[in-house]
């Protein structure tokens, strides 16, 4: 069973600083979807790596870091377009 | 700043962003905590923020949000002071750990941190901590740059 501490916890702290993350009108640099596809493999890679952080043994991940990703995403998407 | 690092700045953000929120978990059983995980997070911010410049950074900080975030994390920290100190008399009592079982089991329940350590409110703290330095270290930067800004503005006048 996955220990819902910090998932919960990690989920907010992401989707605080997700609200924050606005695309550049006017800028040519931009970060479309595939990126956070791309950082969603690197960030499931380092999870994995990095094994049940602090000395769980609740899963094969580090549960915080992969819904920290995910409040940061989510974050994104409903509050951070605009 | 050059095209390499405008590419590669935001990514990596977001990667400092979760391992910092991951320092933050972990701070009631390892090395770390709340002030290490918040620091590691405002580099994140200040990475962005030194590479594409205060207009155009992809994570925007502006004044209310700072003002609200810095609020939370400090009335959090003073509620769960609180919280102990009206409940068992005695200020920042650990309400989830109960080690005096002088607290009712109901109370216990609703500050005790779902892991198997269960470390009460240590895990909250280091998350309102957290919080609290990450907008004040992006916010010492963030003055930094409007008032280079201000500096710049006021000499071409």
């Amino acid at each position: 069973m996955v220990y819902i501490g910090p998932v919960i916890v990690g989920f907010i702290i992401g989707f605080i600083i997700g609200t924050r993350i606005k695309p550049n009108i006017g800028s040519n640099l931009k970060f479309p979807a595939s990126v956070y596809v791309l950082l969603a493999i690197v960030i499931i890679f380092i999870a994995y790596q990095q094994g049940p952080f602090p000395w769980y043994t609740d899963s094969v991940f580090a549960n915080g870091l992969i819904s920290a990703f995910a409040g940061i995403v989510i974050g994104k998407l409903t509050f951070g377009r605009g | 700043m050059s095209t390499i690092l405008k590419i590669i700045a935001f990514p990596a953000s977001v990667i400092l962003i979760c391992y910092g929120a991951l320092t933050i978990l972990g701070g009631h059983i390892t090395p770390g905590g709340g002030f290490q995980g918040g620091a590691i997070m405002a580099s994140g911010i200040i990475f962005c923020l030194v590479v594409y410049g205060l207009d155009d950074s992809p994570i925007k900080f502006t004044d209310n949000f700072m003002a609200s975030i810095e609020s939370i994390g400090a009335l959090g920290y003073v509620f769960l002071g609180l919280a102990g100190l009206f409940t068992t008399g005695f200020f920042m009592y650990n309400l989830g750990v109960d080690l005096y079982h002088i607290v009712p089991p109901n109370i216990v329940n609703i500050f005790d941190y779902p892991d198997p350590l269960h470390a009460g409110i240590i895990p909250y703290l280091n998350f309102v901590v957290g919080l609290k330095v990450l907008v004040g270290l992006s916010a010492v930067v963030i003055t930094f740059l409007e008032s280079e800004k201000l500096m710049k503005d006021m000499e071409s006048k």
